[in-house]
Parts: structure tokens; C-alpha cells; sequence
């Protein structure tokens, strides 16, 4: 027995429990941020689609003034039409991108990931990872579109940062939406169809541009809502409205764990031991 | 009475339906160390749910399964990730099942003849390669049972050939191997043939049969 070993006084009859060539954690998450980063069709779409829609929302919004309600101190803004509808369609190209993102890597990757499960993987380590994969993912996505928009308004830095933490509270809902569809939808269509309909309806409502209604409570009830109100607020009317990114992330927390839950339920061993 | 030595499967009458089909119906089947089973049977017989059942992939309707050690199991239908290359579906194997060494997996890629597709993605295998890998996975941590679902479809006949050698190791190292087959001609590489039908297995050699009635065959 080696001195390790006998330090550790294991009763193991297993050979050298030195430590395993490759750690679960890192390898995993690894290869889950190379699984999700390697969608060359969501990479080209991030890169001329986030741009060219810019510009196409802005040419239709013209300069009108438009009244936009901060839930949080219930004043009614009126801002420059152009800079939210800005807002508005960084937020739905965000929701299309790290949506389909997630939702193909984690579909394509889960009869994979059950059979690692079953190799000995273990299953809140390969959830933690994938989950981190996401955020990274995510918060890139988040910052190339923030970083875009600068070519079509400089909102200051407070007020910048303020539309990059409503992207990235963004990013990760519908990263996570994209989780739980990948692990429930059987076919890509689907799935692609509910993340496309679902960032449409929800980002466009918000936007007083589109939606002559935008402003009714009942956009509350939209995952879109708390971002929105919380970029705006800080980019439009020097409101930190800290409340309503939290509205965001519980909205991306509660996804991501309903998929995790399903994720886990899905690559867990089924046999009938006694 | 002599106790029994452990055997390294034991699969009780398990039941499986897919809707009102009634796929097994009480299927046994138990597996010595050092065992190599054939399970045959006419396709849409319930092989693969079978195999399935035992690995824990598929949720049964009742029924028991005990392993006697470490499973390997090799599913029909490749279950590798595309975007990932031979190289790195080890590491991520590796990583399951905390190796401390990648030897058993150089040794396995030698031997089925694909050392040099490593650094492909799976996605750009042909699907006989893909194939390989899929076994090479399920023999990498050198299990005790292995459960082999049509290991070599997609296989050219020199690599079919050493399928059977890299067979022939595991049983002379005392290794359980049961394997789904539709091949007649292999019939006699194997200790038993079990037909799966009517959704209940039955042995078809006279040692199996004896076997199965406990009377003491290797003694």
C-alpha cells in the first residue's frame, strides 16, 4: 500500500485511488460551452442578422416620441420611438438566438448525456456544467448584441450597461426555455417554432412602437417584461429599477429549473433493482 | 444445499408493453461469469427492449434485474455526440467513469483498426467507424457484463473478425457477454442461444437447459 493510501487507512480494496485522469466538472463543462458555441447558423445569424435587424426596426420605427410606463415609480416616459424599439429588437433577436442555441445543443446531446449518466457521470455535476455553459454562452450572445447596438446609439455608459443586464437576463431565459424545450420537444420544429412565437409575441408586446396596448398591466406576466422595463428605465428615464432584472432571472430560474428537473428525470437509470 | 456462486446477470420475468402491445412477457434470462449468450429472435421480438430493460435505459413494467459487477452496455443504434471528436468522446468516458489511464481505450482503438480517425468529430465517421466507437465506449472501463445489441452492423469483414477475437479475450477473461444476433452461422461461438418469443426467452442448448435446472454442468 502506498503512503497516501495508508494515511487515508481506505479499506478500499480498489488499486491506487490517485486522483481520475480527467475531472467530471471542467471536462464537462468543456465540452457542453464547445457543444453550444459550435451553431454556425446561430453564429452567422448573431452576427449580420443582430445588426441588419437594428437597422431595419429603427428605419420603421422613424423619430416619433413614444409614451413608454415605468411600472416602477408609474410614470409614464416619453422617449425617442427609435431607441426602444432599439431595445425591442436587440431583446427579440436575443431571445431567438440563445433559445435555439440551447435547445439544439441540449436535444442533440441528451441520449448522449443519459449515456454518460450511466457511465458513472455524475448527474448534478453534468447539470451544473451545462447549466454554466448556458450562462456563458448566454452572456456572450448578450454582450456582441449590446456591443451592436452601439452603432446606432450611445445611451452612456450607465445607461449601456443597463440594456446589457436586461440582454443578458434575457439570454438566459430563453437559454433556458431552450433547455427545458430541448429536453421535452422530440422534434427540432417544435421547439424552434415555440422560441421563435414565444420571443416574437413576448418582446414585441412591449414595445408601445408595435403594440398600441403596451402599456396595460398585463404585460407583467411576460418573461420580457422585467428586462425591458429595468433597460429602459436605466437607458430612457435614469431609473435603476433593480426589482425588475430580478423579475428577469426569476423568470430564467424557473425554466432552467423545471429543465433541470426534467433533464434529470430523463438520464436516470431504470432498472428494476431490488 | 451448496450455495450457487453469484451469477453475474440475473434478469426475473420482466414485463414490458408499448401501449396495448405486450412486447416481454416474464422474460428471464441469467448469465454466469464467463458466459457468452446469444439472444436471437425475429425482429419486432423485443431484443433490443430486452437488452435496454437489463442497461436501465428503458423503464419496465415489472420485473428484477441483478448485475454481479460493472455493465458495459452497447446500444443498437450509436449514441455518440456528433460535434465531438473520437479523442474527446474518451476523455468524456474517461471522466464518467473516473479512469486513471486510457490504455484499455488505446488497446480497443487498435484493435477494431481506427487509431487514425481520433481527432475526427463522430459526426464525420462513416458509420461503420461510428460503430467502433459506439463499442468502444461500452468497453472502456472494462466491465464484468456486457450487453452488445448488434455490435457489428456497418462492420467490413476483416473488423467483423476481430469483433469475434476482442469477444473471445473478454470470455477467456471470465467476462458475461450477452449479444443480440441475427446471424445463423455464428451459432456455435456462443455457450447459449436464447430465443426471445412470444415475448419469453428460451435456451435452446441441452448444457443451457441443464443449466437452468440448476444440475451443477462445469463440475
Amino acid at each position: 500500500m502506498s503512503a497516501p493510501e495508508a494515511l487515508k487507512g481506505t479499506p478500499s480494496t480498489r488499486s491506487a485511488p490517485s486522483t481520475p485522469l480527467y475531472g467530471q466538472f471542467p471536462t464537462a463543462l468543456g465540452f457542453s460551452v464547445r457543444e453550444q458555441s459550435r451553431n454556425r447558423l446561430a453564429a452567422l445569424l448573431l452576427v449580420l442578422f443582430v445588426p441588419l435587424w437594428y437597422l431595419l426596426m429603427t428605419s420603421i420605427a422613424g423619430d416619433k416620441d413614444l409614451e413608454f410606463k415605468l411600472y416602477a415609480t408609474g410614470e409614464l416616459l416619453s422617449v425617442d420611438g427609435t431607441h426602444v424599439t432599439l431595445i425591442t429588437a436587440g431583446m427579440n433577436s436575443l431571445t431567438m438566438i440563445s433559445g435555439f442555441v440551447v435547445f439544439d445543443a441540449v436535444r442533440k446531446a441528451l441520449n448522449f448525456d443519459k449515456r454518460l449518466a450511466f457511465a458513472g457521470f455524475r448527474q448534478s455535476t453534468l447539470i451544473g456544467a451545462k447549466m454554466l455553459a448556458i450562462g456563458i454562452v448566454a452572456g456572450t450572445i448578450a454582450l456582441y448584441t449590446a456591443l451592436a447596438l452601439l452603432i446606432y446609439w450611445r445611451p452612456g455608459l450607465s445607461g449601456w450597461a443597463t440594456v446589457l443586464a436586461g440582454f443578458v437576463a434575457m439570454t438566459l431565459t430563453y437559454g433556458s426555455l431552450g433547455l427545458l424545450l430541448g429536453v421535452l420537444v422530440k422534434n427540432d420544429l417544435e421547439g424552434f417554432f415555440l422560441i421563435i412565437m414565444g420571443g416574437l409575441t413576448d418582446t414585441f408586446l412591449q414595445n408601445p412602437l408595435g403594440n398600441p396596448a403596451a402599456n396595460k398591466p398585463v404585460l407583467q406576466y411576460f418573461p420580457s417584461f422585467g428586462p425591458m422595463q429595468f433597460s429602459v428605465g436605466g437607458s430612457l428615464g435614469d431609473t435603476v429599477m433593480w426589482r425588475y432584472l430580478g423579475f428577469g432571472l426569476i423568470w430564467a430560474a424557473s425554466f432552467a429549473v423545471i429543465g433541470l428537473i426534467v433533464f434529470h428525470l430523463r438520464t436516470r437509470s431504470r432498472r428494476p433493482t431490488r | 444445499m451448496t450455495p450457487r456462486p453469484q451469477p453475474a446477470l440475473a434478469a426475473r420475468d420482466i414485463h414490458k408493453a408499448f401501449g396495448k402491445h405486450q412486447v416481454l412477457r416474464g422474460a428471464d434470462l441469467t448469465v454466469e461469469p464467463g458466459q457468452l449468450v446469444a439472444v436471437v429472435g425475429e425482429n419486432g421480438s423485443g431484443k433490443s427492449t430486452l437488452l435496454k430493460a437489463i442497461a436501465g435505459t428503458l423503464a419496465v413494467d415489472s420485473g428484477e434485474v441483478r448485475l454481479g459487477g460493472e455493465l458495459g452496455y452497447c446500444p443498437q443504434d450509436p449514441v455518440l455526440n456528433l460535434n465531438l471528436t473520437v479523442d474527446q468522446h474518451l476523455q468524456y468516458f474517461a471522466a464518467a467513469h473516473k479512469l486513471h489511464s486510457l490504455d484499455r481505450a488505446d488497446e480497443l482503438l487498435g484493435l477494431l483498426g481506427y487509431e487514425k480517425y481520433r481527432e475526427t468529430a463522430a459526426g464525420d465517421l462513416s458509420g461503420g467507424t461510428r460503430q467502433k466507437l459506439n463499442l468502444t465506449l461500452a468497453l472502456l472501463h472494462d466491465p464484468d457484463v456486457l450487453l452488445l445489441d448488434e455490435p457489428y452492423q456497418g462492420f467490413d469483414w476483416e473488423t467483423y473478425l476481430r469483433f469475434w477475437d476482442l469477444v473471445d479475450q473478454l470470455h477467456e477473461r471470465n467476462k458475461a457477454v450477452v449479444v443480440i444476433t441475427h446471424l445463423v452461422f455464428e451459432q456455435e461461438r456462443f455457450d447459449v442461444l436464447a430465443d426471445l418469443v412470444d415475448g419469453r426467452l428460451t435456451p435452446r442448448t441441452a448444457a443451457a437447459v441443464a443449466a437452468k435446472e440448476h444440475s451443477n454442468v462445469g463440475a
